[in-house]
């Protein structure tokens, strides 16, 4: 098996001010002032080709960061990750202008992506059939409901054929049929070997779609397998979790949040 | 200078991209008005006619500028300047503005001011062809010296580039940068020959006026369209004091820009 992703020792840091005024000073004199916070603490996984990883994790445990790391938006503070192939993440509503139609989005959206003219011109007539949105592509997108607008995104998100996709909470617009058709389409490039990050709540998705779980807990990896293993005890935990009393809760999110600064 | 063979490369190889960007750009500035792009020349437009009122009229009498009516000689100078202020001052907050928009994708970020500038030379070409139809009109008919028009329109939009390179990466680092820009290009604006003539100044300022680019590409257009003079030429050393201008400020500004591109998304 080749691996496609290593994820090598990845933290991610960001400084945390309170105002303008520390902000500044430590502009000016690093170290001085602002706290960091370890959105990601010292992650290592490695993927291989045509693996289906699922993230999960409450909310704020780095999920995002890390797939944000992995497609290549967010530069890692220490570490490194290593990549073979393009990545592409599936960004539903970046890209769209309110003023634009639907057709004119399409390419706008396309250009924004890095594709070329050609491709567009290729692609246009498949995402408009995959949007399912008849006559409304030629009405500008802020006539749309936030459906409507979902699926434009969606379409035109999916058209892209990369080598390692990464998925941040995108099966979860539109109605039940459009999921279905979503998740047909995620089949798809599962099919064809790519290498998939999926970020999402829905844990009967994730048990259904994913071969491998990481599970981040406070921007740590606390466990890494096979799907059944990882998440028989993830919802154990989110069970216990949610049998805490709110002030347990808060409790537990607290104390994760101290070790996560310095 | 790798830095800049980066920028220069990533410019050519997204020319298309740029220039559909461009025209999206404009509809979606002008979608909301009625008159649409009617605006790109009103504007100007009327602001010209306040300037000649105010410093043709008011302030000089209408007297002709070495035989130029002063309202063609404001107009010729005063259409670049239109053009490089929109450019630099749009220019500069579009990496702030617009990180968003691609963050998720694999965007040749360097592109985002290009576009920007891009969108503004198209109202500034439109704007400088009505111009022309108004010089002739007048008697101030084509010449062999629009040829130099080509390249001061180019110098104008090379420097708005190598300007916005450098400021749109800093403006993302420290807000501020684009106050500091807006009030440079009001002083750079008011002391330079657009609007009035600087050779009524003392001798001694006069070298220093000569540095600001704007009295170059003002005077630039001028000769191109009313003076038929090769101020290339004429004028080499300011030629090449402005050439040298633009491939530092492209040195710099590359070189910011991608010390600065991987960190964008901390700043933002």
């Amino acid at each position: 098996m080749k691996e496609a992703v290593v994820v090598k020792n990845v933290s991610k840091k960001y400084r945390m001010y309170r105002s303008k005024k520390e902000q500044l000073k430590d502009l000016l004199l690093p170290g001085k002032a602002g706290k960091n916070f370890n959105a990601v603490d010292d992650v290592s996984l490695t993927a291989y080709e045509g693996d289906v990883i699922g993230l999960v994790g409450i909310n704020g445990s780095g999920k995002s960061t890390l797939s944000n790391m992995i497609g290549g938006i967010v530069p890692p503070t220490t570490g490194e990750i290593i990549k073979q192939g393009n990545t592409h993440v599936i960004a539903i509503n970046a890209g769209l202008n309110n003023e634009l139609t639907g057709m004119e989005n399409i390419e706008f959206k396309c250009l924004l992506m890095g594709f070329s003219k050609e491709k567009i011109r290729r692609l246009t007539p498949e995402i408009v059939a995959f949007s399912e949105l008849g006559d409304f592509i030629y009405q500008p997108v802020k006539k749309y409901s936030s459906g409507m607008k979902s699926k434009l995104g969606f379409a035109i998100s999916v058209s892209a054929d990369p080598d390692i996709l990464v998925i941040d909470e995108a099966l979860s617009v539109g109605d039940q049929t459009f999921t279905n058709k979503s998740l047909d389409r995620m089949n798809e490039f599962k099919d064809k070997g790519k290498t998939i990050f999926f970020v999402s709540h829905n844990l009967g998705q994730v048990k259904k779609f994913c071969q491998k779980v990481a599970w981040l807990e406070g921007g740590k990896l606390k466990k890494y397998g096979p799907t059944q293993e990882i998440m028989k005890e993830y919802e154990e935990f989110i069970d216990q979790y949610k049998k805490l009393s709110k002030k347990e809760q808060e409790a537990f999110r607290q104390e994760t949040a101290k070790r996560r600064e310095g | 200078m790798k830095p800049l063979f980066k920028i220069l490369k990533e410019q050519i190889e997204s020319i298309y991209l740029i220039q559909r960007l461009a025209t999206f750009h404009i509809r979606i500035e002008n979608r909301n008005n009625v008159l649409g792009f009617a605006w790109e020349i009103l504007n100007p437009g009327i602001q010209m006619a306040m300037y000649w009122f105010v410093f043709g009229l008011g302030l000089r009498g209408n007297e002709p500028i070495d035989g130029v009516p002063f309202v063609f000689w404001m107009l010729a100078g005063i259409s670049m300047w239109f053009f490089m202020n929109q450019g630099i001052l749009d220019g500069t907050k579009s990496i702030h503005q617009k990180f968003n928009l691609v963050a998720k994708m694999n965007f040749p970020l360097s592109t985002l001011p290009s576009y920007i500038i891009t969108s503004k030379l198209y109202g500034h070409l439109f704007l400088l062809s009505l111009l022309m139809i108004v010089f002739w009109l007048n008697g101030y008919l084509p010449s062999i010296y629009y040829i130099q028009l080509i390249y001061f329109i180019g110098i104008s939009y090379l420097f708005t580039f190598a300007v916005t390179l450098l400021t749109s990466t800093l403006a993302v680092v420290v807000r501020d940068i684009q106050m500091v820009v807006q009030s440079t290009l009001r002083i750079m604006f008011f002391m330079s020959p657009i609007l009035w003539q600087t050779e009524r100044l003392p001798d001694v300022i006069q070298p220093f006026m000569m540095l600001n680019p704007f009295y170059y590409l003002a005077n630039g257009y001028r000769a191109s369209l009313l003076y038929n003079e090769w101020y290339i030429t004429e004028q080499w050393e300011m030629t090449l004091y402005n050439l040298g201008l633009i491939f530092f400020l492209l040195l710099v500004g590359s070189a910011a820009h991608f010390k600065f591109r991987n960190r964008f998304s901390d700043f933002i």
